[in-house]
């Protein structure tokens, strides 16, 4: 903010808009963020409630994006009277609810990214771009050579001291998640047969390359692209927070997992510190009244029809909606026009309620936010990202590896405590999908806590992205 | 209990390593490594888990108890920090689990004959119940591994060097009444060429002590994950000169294959059988526990038997950690009162209660 002047500008009308209207400045907190996803769940201007145990505003947050606030023509003053109305006693807004109260990782925003990945050829084919046209690079991380030869030589090297000791396994497996379109497993096996054609240990033999992804669209290009290694390859359609029930066989076997670009788009709840007191934050999505209206009249449906009709997409995807409502949808392009339109339209309300003891509230199945105490204890007032769908998948990754293993991983990851003071880190979309950057220090800690060293190094082979190589190996 | 005809038990079940620390116990660890709480504190609040502790043993219906080891942060620490001449700069934690940097930069002080506690310890525990009381501590082999410095050109000798002083301590612990120590090597099987080195080690461990002594070596059960995999193999025919009357090794989680190594090498003492896998949270049937133990008896007498988990139950729930002790001692059950129908008139032989 203190590089944009247009920025600092739109902070005067803000704060007349507060002094004007009748809120209780003592209780008011105001956060001025800086959203850099063009598309997002926020109106420029939103007001938080934060409750006390009874569930009555024990104070406000007023969170402003001064990005979109700096904006020419944008009315800062105008946004925020709006959003202090929320504060009137009975206010609900003009807005079509489409779920209750939830923590962030139980949100809609999530079946919708799930229905993505799973109906992502509906969705490609009315967009007319494949995803990796709407990643921010245009294409997709993975499928670098020399990075693949600096992994496989490593591993040769380790693999020939297991063997002096007649230690190594018959079977050599690495595992990759988040497939891609194969590009990445077609680099590293192409490069595998040659340094191992050159190194002499004839490793290829014993190799077993499994691909996983949610998405069996996905899974089925990336199969395509590395049918020549035949039966060394092999891919399953998983869900990256259960491997355990899917890739379960693999424990303590794994010598390489490779994860790219997954941990961002799985659900993520945030937790706050507010004055001393932690809070876990509550969503609720919504449509605007104008965007609702807009999408009834375009579609022919009531507005009370749209959430119904969002929950029944969600349940069954665009195909079957087609069939069940064929008079408002008559063929799956003009559910998939529904569902995008649903999609940029959606927006999330927010409120803090207050978390009573750590130890009651579950960051995964298996881990409570205990967790979460360090980092929450030494970084004051904070709101931070709990990535309970990433640290799950983390959680089930690490007993795959075998005690010599390690994990790979491509991802948008905060690396410092501090940043989550300063920056602004999700949830935003991309295309279709839901998007959060993966809070770094949080896996770091868990990894700690089960003996494995975590680093985090820039992206080598896209300079100047936001992309982090997270490395995991076991530290005793 | 089910004592033999000569007043011995048959198929006695006991437990190794930690017992169930419970997430609060780890955090109220972890405070005291960052000072904010006392050590007295600590103190205190470990009684208290090590009463709770033997309470969980003796209601499963173990016949040899044990203190959980409750008090220590990890299986090498506790030591070193006792230890005379282990240098360790920075005792603050993050986490009580962690693993000092410890530092021998002199041949330890042999002329030193401090205790290091160990014996107030049992003391503690075996006025607690009236079961058998089994107390274990970490082996020089293990200990000199978590240890760095040029004090000893040849690594063997700070390995003998602190072999010497636990020999101090298991006399102390004898003098106390303690009547079967065990030694634990969770660190043997990563060097699998020092098993010769480990079991001199031992000898000197035990020498003159007389109680029931017992060797106990798994791949590591460091945060629940093996540290190492493999055969048994290497311990043999090495750990056949150990002075030792018990072996306590795992096979729940490995399979039983190296059973047939007992067999083959004629291991002449006693064996402690692994049957409940502490790495899975999936808890045993008595069956299945059973099962593991006839297969074991193929090849042991049931005299020589003695049944426990693979390793501590430390990082299983406390629930889980209950549910599993609970099994293991029914599935033992169950195979006792088959050698009863099967051989009454000779159920067993062994040389001692534990050994």
């Amino acid at each position: 903010m203190r590089d944009s002047a247009a920025a600092q500008a739109a902070f005067g009308p803000m704060a007349e808009a507060l002094f004007r209207s009748d809120a209780d400045l003592t209780e008011m907190r105001v956060v001025c963020d800086w959203i850099q996803y063009r598309n997002n769940f926020r109106d420029t201007a939103m007001l938080r409630p934060v409750l006390a145990a009874d569930e009555t505003p024990d104070g406000y947050e007023l969170a402003v994006d001064m990005r979109r606030g700096a904006r020419a023509g944008a009315d800062v003053a105008a946004e925020v009277t709006t959003a202090l109305a929320d504060a009137s006693p009975g206010a609900d807004g003009d807005r079509v609810w489409l779920e209750p109260w939830v923590p962030g990782s139980a949100s809609c925003v999530w079946p919708f990214n799930a229905l993505y990945w799973q109906a992502l050829a509906a969705w490609e084919k009315t967009t007319g771009k494949t995803y990796e046209q709407a990643l921010p690079g245009g294409e997709s991380d993975a499928r670098n050579a020399a990075a693949a030869r600096d992994l496989i030589l490593d591993l040769f090297k380790l693999w020939d001291e297991l063997a002096n000791r007649r230690a190594l396994p018959e079977e050599l497996y690495v595992l990759e998640l988040g497939v891609g379109n194969g590009g990445q497993a077609r680099t590293w096996l192409d490069e595998f047969t040659e340094l191992d054609r050159r190194h002499g240990r004839d490793y290829y033999r014993r190799l077993h390359y499994l691909m996983g992804d949610y998405s069996s669209h996905v899974l089925d290009r990336a199969r395509e692209e590395v049918a020549h290694h035949g039966e060394h390859v092999s891919g399953l359609v998983l869900e990256a927070t259960r491997l355990s029930g899917s890739v379960g066989f693999l424990t303590g076997k794994a010598f390489l997992v490779y994860i790219s670009n997954v941990y961002d788009n799985l659900p993520s709840d945030e937790v706050a510190v507010i004055r001393g007191r932690v809070y876990l934050v509550q969503v609720r999505s919504f449509l605007g009244g104008g965007a609702a209206d807009e999408i009834a009249a375009t579609f022919g449906v009531e507005r009370a029809d749209i959430a119904p009709l969002t929950s029944r997409l969600l349940r069954i995807g665009p195909e079957l909606l087609s069939e069940s409502v064929p008079a408002t949808f008559p063929d799956t392009e003009r559910a998939v026009l529904f569902w995008q339109a649903v999609w940029a339209a959606l927006r999330q309300a927010e409120r803090y309620v207050p978390l009573e003891g750590l130890d009651t509230y579950r960051v995964t199945p298996a881990l409570t936010g205990e967790i979460l105490r360090p980092l929450l204890a030494a970084e004051g007032d904070v709101r931070m990202h709990v990535s309970n769908g990433a640290l799950s998948s983390f959680t089930d990754t690490l007993p795959l590896l075998h005690p010599f293993g390690r994990v790979v991983c491509h991802d948008l990851f905060t690396t410092g405590h501090e940043q989550y003071r300063t920056g602004f880190f999700g949830p935003g979309k991309y295309d279709g999908s839901t998007v959060n950057w993966v809070n770094g220090p949080l896996l770091q800690l868990f990894a700690s806590r089960r003996g494995f060293d975590v680093s985090f190094a820039p992206f080598k082979e896209r300079p100047g992205s936001n992309i982090k190589t997270l490395t995991a190996q076991v530290r005793d | 209990m089910i004592p033999n005809e000569s007043g011995r038990l048959i198929l006695p079940t006991t437990v190794v390593g930690s017992y169930s620390v419970p997430e609060w116990l780890e955090r109220l660890k972890t405070e005291y490594y960052q000072r904010r709480i006392s050590a007295q504190h600590l103190t205190e609040i470990h009684e208290v888990a090590i009463k709770a502790a033997v309470k969980d043993q003796e209601r499963a219906g173990i016949d040899i108890v044990s203190d959980g080891e409750l008090r220590r942060d990890n299986d090498i620490d506790y030591f070193l920090a006792r230890i005379p001449g282990v240098d360790i700069a920075q005792r603050a934690k993050s986490d009580y689990y962690d693993y000092y940097e410890a530092q021998v930069t002199a041949p330890l002080p042999e002329d030193d004959k401090s205790t290091l506690g160990l014996a107030a310890d049992f003391e503690f525990t075996r006025q607690l119940t009236e079961q058998p009381v089994k107390f274990s501590f970490t082996g020089p082999f293990s200990l000199s591994r978590r240890i760095t410095g040029a004090a000893y050109a040849d690594p063997a000798e700070l390995v003998r060097a602190l072999a010497r002083r636990l020999n101090l301590e298991a006399r102390s612990l004898a003098d106390a009444g303690a009547d079967f120590l065990q030694i634990d090597e969770p660190f043997l099987a990563g060097y699998p060429d020092q098993a010769a080195l480990a079991v001199e080690a031992v000898n000197i461990v035990t020498d003159g002590v007389p109680v029931t002594w017992a060797l106990h070596v798994c791949y590591g059960n460091r945060h629940a994950r093996p540290s190492w995999e493999g055969h048994y193999n290497f311990l043999f025919p090495a750990v056949l000169d150990a002075h030792v009357d018990q072996l306590v090794l795992e096979f729940a989680r490995k399979g039983l294959e190296d059973l047939k190594l007992i067999e083959q090498y004629a291991w002449p003492a006693s064996l402690g059988l692994g049957v409940i896998d502490v790495k899975s949270a999936a808890v045993e049937t008595p069956d299945l526990v059973a099962a593991r133990i006839r297969r074991a008896l193929e090849y042991v007498a049931p005299g020589r038997l003695m049944i426990n988990p693979d390793c501590g139950l430390r990082h299983l729930a406390p629930d889980v950690a209950r549910r599993k002790l609970h099994a293991m001692v029914a599935g033992t059950a169950i195979v006792r009162s088959e050698l009863d129908l099967a051989s009454p008139d000779s159920p067993s032989t062994g040389d001692n209660n534990y050994g």
